[in-house]
């Protein structure tokens, strides 16, 4: 299906090119931040709050200072003396880095210990004395909207409620009118429940503040480097360290998932740390801490409803929602979308009017609302818009697949305007969605359904057809704190026809030193195996806003091809100055310039780049180097067609997934393997929150199951044999006509599940359920609805 | 993370005696396994000690026990507990009510006890919580009756036979 244009030995675009960076990882040579020692480097621990909402009386620190090895305990009202107490949050509200007389989550951070060992400084942390006030926590977000609640944010002046922000988007008025004359309307209310990335490496750094030279270099463990540089800067400029005196180095990262753009207190209390006693300092969370107190995903309340007619057409949708955000706003967003782009909730149909409201409240919970593997709050519309069809179409009798068929947006209504306000690129919805229905045997299997359950036994098919919203974004509407989110990439080709080419963004296993090399190899000819990508240093990278919300390749990965382009420009002119003819006369086959009609006056790329220092034409300037900054005209749109069929034990509510076929519409692919396992992880970190993954919160703030002992995050015993296969629609403005993959299938893939285990239940009147469904909740309903008899 | 268990048993000897031993801190305090009393502050406050431990999770709380409700007529009580652990973990905080009547011979006691804790205990032990102090509780019951009938009572927690029990428990089919 995919064709190559260069050779297997260039490895350019659609070869199945194995990784570069795995030579490295699968022989344990990978350098994590935990792998940095340096001399004298102190070590540091954090005591936190068991309680979720208390004052704190008295910090007694003097036990904690006799353990040995213990050099220094931190607390707020040490930050406090340099104004290093509050910092901001990316959503530009503000966030303690350690508390100086209440405390506001269970697990947040209140006292630091320094000491010369990781063991003295836990020793040390168990030592520290705390004495608390606890107070009536609030933990329901939907109580803490009520106007009799107690205000948590005290912090703030003048604030008299725990409303955050109201945001909204499509026609209100609208809407209500098709909603008011619509024949049928179905409703449900549902919740995406909080839930955490759980990457297999823990946050953690070393920040090394060196005095003599007033420079701080910053190893951590960040998606983003170049924008916390900045933002380091707008919290310590005021202590003299500005920009150009920080460095920050994200080395290899075990996987981030949204969890690692936030700034943490850990990493300012190091740098603090640092700072004050002018030695290196480590902090590496354990598996609890992360779990307990870094970033949550999703939390989202959602009250959703859909119009249509008798015979299933959908006519519009209105959702609103109720965002919990835990103490502080510090989720991940682009400054212009506190609910990120959840109006994308039209998903794949083609229908007149939508309305999304949505509301954010403080909690006693943990602060955050990261986008868990999707670009910014796009699989919580996602799930809502595809359970509403399921629904609508249960309402109505009629088949699911039928009802998206006769609702999508057809291929040739691209570029799509939405009622939302998004201008979809490419697409072929219904090619995707025949193509799963055959590869499953849709038509075989409803037929198979029908025998089952005139057994008596469940049996369900689920179905979804989604829309992504990816490559963040067009400088129009896209910044963070400001600043645009364009993305960069330098290539600089060596003499003998090496290149190293960097880039802004930041691999967390994406395989970026693979998929970068064979954008410009296919580009420029150069073989991949020829080109060197480095990421993640301040010092050397081009500035960018870094990998996240599937945006390496439709920002960087655009900006890697245009800068091949230049660099190819260049070469044709020193061509044609070694060829004597003009640049017209001159053809490109990957890899050499020849003369057209005469094949055998041929300058290859690496003979064109060695003239680029030794031979080029007067009046060019020498060097064969080329940097871009990519501004995105638009974003990608992303689809899938996702079909699974569960198999659910009556007796026990067990759900067991016999079948699972993804198929994706990414554009075209880079690299085949690469995108396979992408689509691999992405449905296994799908069904973690359809049928496992939800953290719990009792109701005085106290999280139900902070280790990964309670907490289930599925390995591959719970996952099924995922089925993925493609269709391409290149994206019409991307040079490479690529859109982004890695998230689609955890965006698609729990309505996928959830619309199956509910297809299989509703022969007993279930017309929903929320995620994670788990047995029990799958018995539990099961016996609601008498299935086991009175 | 709340748990509350009620529980009713029959003993032989009148109400006076056992309205006596439930309302005097120095009789009643003892048979709560792990439990110790430390200072008398007035006639209804008293400083004391739990401790507690699931698993390798152990916790010492000290604090303040209170008797918010001492009736003689109805024969009610009401007994505060709360604490916090000594290292800051977290906080317990517990909720005893003791009702009398008397019944042929002797009297029917009911007893029903409202726990809740916070920190590190309700983290880790939340699937155990309502096994462990159903089992405190079956403790206490055996330790009061033994001391109604003159017997020494053993106030020391044993966490092996606790975690015994609960695994007992969760297998056995036990109900709690």
């Amino acid at each position: 299906m995919i064709q190559c244009k260069t050779s297997k030995a260039i490895s350019g675009m659609g070869h199945s090119m194995k990784r570069k960076e795995d030579i490295r990882f699968i022989q344990g040579r990978g350098h994590y931040v935990d792998d940095i020692k340096l001399d004298g480097m102190l070590y540091m621990d954090i005591t936190r709050s068991p309680y979720a909402y208390a004052k704190i009386k008295n910090i007694d620190i003097s036990e904690a200072m006799k353990v040995p090895g213990v050099v220094a305990v931190i607390t707020g009202k040490d930050l406090e003396k340099y104004n290093l107490h509050w910092m901001p949050t990316i959503m530009s509200d503000t966030q303690m880095v350690l508390p100086t007389d209440t405390v506001m989550y269970q697990a947040q951070e209140v006292a630091a210990v320094i000491a010369t060992s990781r063991y003295a400084a836990r020793d040390g942390r168990e030592a520290v004395k705390v004495e608390y006030e606890p107070m009536q926590a609030l933990v329901d977000p939907f109580k803490a909207m009520d106007p009799s609640s107690p205000v948590l944010r005290t912090d703030k002046p003048g604030k008299t409620d725990n409303h955050i922000w109201h945001w909204e988007a499509g026609d209100k008025a609208k809407t209500e009118k098709v909603f008011s004359e619509a024949a049928v309307v179905v409703k449900e209310q549902m919740h995406i429940p909080r839930i955490h990335v759980s990457s297999i490496e823990t946050c953690g750094c070393v920040a090394d503040y060196d005095k003599i030279n007033n420079h701080l270099t910053m190893y951590m463990t960040t998606q983003a480097p170049h924008v916390l540089r900045t933002v380091f800067a707008l919290v310590a400029g005021h202590v003299g360290l500005t920009e150009e005196k920080i460095r920050v180095v994200s080395p290899d990262i075990g996987g981030g998932f949204g969890g690692k753009v936030p700034v943490y207190p850990g990493y300012v209390i190091a740098i603090a740390v640092s700072f004050l006693v002018g030695k290196p300092v480590k902090w590496i969370e354990d598996r609890s801490e992360n779990l307990q107190a870094d970033s949550f995903a999703r939390d989202y309340h959602i009250t959703a409803e859909m119009a249509g007619t008798k015979e299933g057409k959908i006519l519009a949708t209105r959702f609103k929602v109720l965002a919990d955000h835990g103490y502080t706003d510090a989720a991940a967003n682009p400054s212009k979308y506190p609910a990120g782009l959840f109006s994308i909730a039209t998903g794949s149909y083609d229908y007149g009017t939508a309305f999304v409201e949505a509301d954010a409240v403080y909690t006693n919970k943990p602060p955050g609302g990261v986008a868990y593997r999707c670009s910014f709050r796009v699989t919580e519309a996602v799930h809502a818009i595809e359970r509403m069809t399921d629904r609508y179409a249960l309402e109505i009798g009629k088949d699911p697949a039928q009802l998206r068929m006769d609702n999508f947006i057809k291929k040739e209504d691209f570029p799509w305007h939405s009622p939302t306000g998004w201008i979809y690129d490419s697409g072929d919805y219904h090619a995707g969605l025949q193509k799963a229905m055959d590869v499953v045997g849709y038509a075989d299997l409803r037929k198979e359904q029908v025998e089952k359950r005139a057994k008596g036994e469940l049996m369900g098919i689920g179905i979804s057809t989604f829309t992504e919203i990816v490559g963040a974004g067009p400088s129009k509407d896209f910044d963070i704190l400001g600043i645009k989110m364009f993305d960069s990439a330098e290539i600089r080709v060596h003499p003998t026809g090496k290149a190293i080419a960097r880039f802004g963004t930041k691999s967390q296993g994406q395989g970026h030193e693979t998929t970068y090399a064979q954008i410009i190899a296919e580009e420029l000819g150069i073989p991949a195996e020829n080109i060197q990508v480095e990421e993640g240093d301040t010092d050397t990278a081009p500035y960018g806003l870094g990998t996240y919300a599937s945006r390496s390749t439709p920002t960087a990965g655009a900006a890697a091809a245009v800068a091949a382009r230049k660099l190819r420009d260049k070469a044709r002119k020193i061509a044609a100055y070694l060829l004597e003819v003009s640049e017209d006369d001159l053809e490109w086959e990957p890899g050499k310039f020849f003369v057209k009609g005469a094949p055998e006056k041929v300058k290859t790329i690496q003979e064109l780049v060695f003239a680029a220092y030794t031979n080029f034409p007067q009046g060019m300037e020498a060097g064969f180097e080329a940097t871009h900054y990519y501004d995105p005209p638009n974003l990608t749109f992303p689809s899938g067609a996702y079909i699974c069929v569960v198999d659910i034990d009556k007796e026990t509510g067990g759900i067991h997934v016999r079948r699972f076929v993804a198929i994706d519409d990414c554009g075209h692919i880079i690299n085949p393997m690469i995108v396979q396992g992408q689509v691999h992880g992405g449905l296994t970190q799908g069904i973690a929150p359809a049928m496992y993954e939800e953290l719990i919160y009792d109701e005085a703030g106290n999280i139900l199951n902070g280790t990964l002992m309670d907490y289930l995050v599925p390995t591959a015993v719970e996952s099924p044999k995922w089925e993925t296969g493609h269709v391409v629609t290149p994206s019409p403005h991307h040079p490479i006509g690529a859109k982004g993959v890695g998230e689609s299938p955890t965006v698609g893939s729990p309505p996928a599940i959830a619309n199956a285990i509910i297809d299989a239940l509703s022969p007993f009147g279930i017309t929903h359920l929320d995620i994670p469904i788990t047995p029990f909740k799958v018995w539990k309903a099961l016996k609601e609805k008498g299935a086991y008899g009175k | 993370m709340n748990t509350t268990i009620t529980k009713s048993f029959h003993v032989e000897n009148s109400i006076e005696d056992v309205w006596a031993n439930l309302t005097n801190p120095e009789k009643v305090v003892v048979c709560v396994p792990g439990a110790s009393l430390t200072e008398k502050v007035d006639d209804n406050n008293y400083k004391g000690g739990v401790e507690l431990k699931f698993g390798p999770v152990k916790a010492s709380y000290g604090g303040l026990i209170t008797f918010t409700e001492r009736d003689p007529v109805a024969h009610k009580m009401t007994l505060k507990g709360t604490g916090t652990d000594s290292k800051g973990k977290g906080s317990a905080e517990m909720v005893m009510t003791g009702n009398l009547t008397q019944k042929d011979n002797g009297t029917d006691v009911n007893v029903s006890m409202e726990v809740s804790i916070a920190g590190m205990l309700a983290q880790f032990g939340s699937r155990l919580i309502n096994d462990v102090s159903n089992h405190v509780f079956d403790q206490f019951v055996s330790n009061f009756k033994a001391q109604l009938s003159g017997q020494e009572v053993d106030s020391s927690l044993s966490a092996g036979s606790m975690v015994g029990s609960v695994i007992k428990g969760i297998f056995g089919g036990k109900k709690s």
